[in-house]
């Protein structure tokens, strides 16, 4: 299982602090084994989302067993869109999460690692909108 | 040939995010359904958000039940990670 690639998770926020925190968080819980890469923030470092960050973090993620991506807000999914429709080259199997932002980030990561395919990674992500806390 | 299997633990601490992610971890590389029951809450152990929902905490009896080909197992593991994880909390 060790030497099977994993699918990779890409946190997409307007804050890189929001990204960079959801992404230690996860990260932990999962056990440290998913690649989670973030894009946060404007190129300048304001609040505010950047196709080159999305490019960049979805590129450093794949590591050949697909991706899934988490958009924290509205915008942020215009983001994504505008990158998977306008670029070539981009890795395969690229997803989009419909999800709550931590716990689909939690709950994608943990599938993640314990070597869920892309599909289950997405499933697990979006089926986060009905976890309860209480 | 599926069977199923059935355990308990008593928590030695609260069942915080970093046991929680753990168990189903691995839960998850079993093929057995595994299931953790808290009182009257039960829990898919294959879904960290359930299992951090449980909101187990410390004296509390967790019974873990598989069932499936390797349910033996399964609950071995989870025991196993209930145990020791929650001693140290997460």
């Amino acid at each position: 299982m060790s030497d099977t690639p994993k699918v990779g998770i890409v946190l997409v926020s307007h804050s890189a602090a929001l990204a960079e925190g959801t992404a230690e968080l996860a990260g932990q819980i999962a056990g440290g084994t998913v690649t989670i890469t973030t894009a946060g923030g404007t190129e300048d470092g304001r609040i505010g989302t950047s196709i080159d960050k999305v490019e960049r973090a979805l590129r450093l993620a794949d590591g050949g067993a697909g991706v899934v991506i988490l958009p924290d807000l509205g915008s942020s999914v215009l983001t994504v869109r505008a990158l998977l429709s306008d670029s070539d080259d981009l890795p395969d199997q690229v997803n989009v999460a419909d999800a709550p932002f931590v716990e689909g980030a939690v709950a994608a990561t943990v599938t993640a690692a314990a070597g869920g395919d892309v599909k289950a990674v997405l499933g697990a992500a979006e089926e986060a909108r009905h976890a309860r806390k209480l | 040939m599926p069977e199923s299997c059935e355990a308990s633990v008593t928590l030695a601490g609260d069942l915080h995010a970093r046991p929680a992610g753990a168990l189903a971890v691995a839960a998850a590389k079993f093929t057995s359904s595994v299931e953790l029951t808290v009182g009257a809450s039960r829990a898919d152990a294959k879904s960290v958000l359930a299992v951090m929902g449980l909101g187990a905490s410390s004296g509390q009896q967790v019974t873990v039940r598989a069932a499936g080909p390797d349910a033996r197992e399964a609950v071995e593991a989870m025991i196993g990670i209930l145990a020791e994880a929650t001693k140290v909390g997460g």
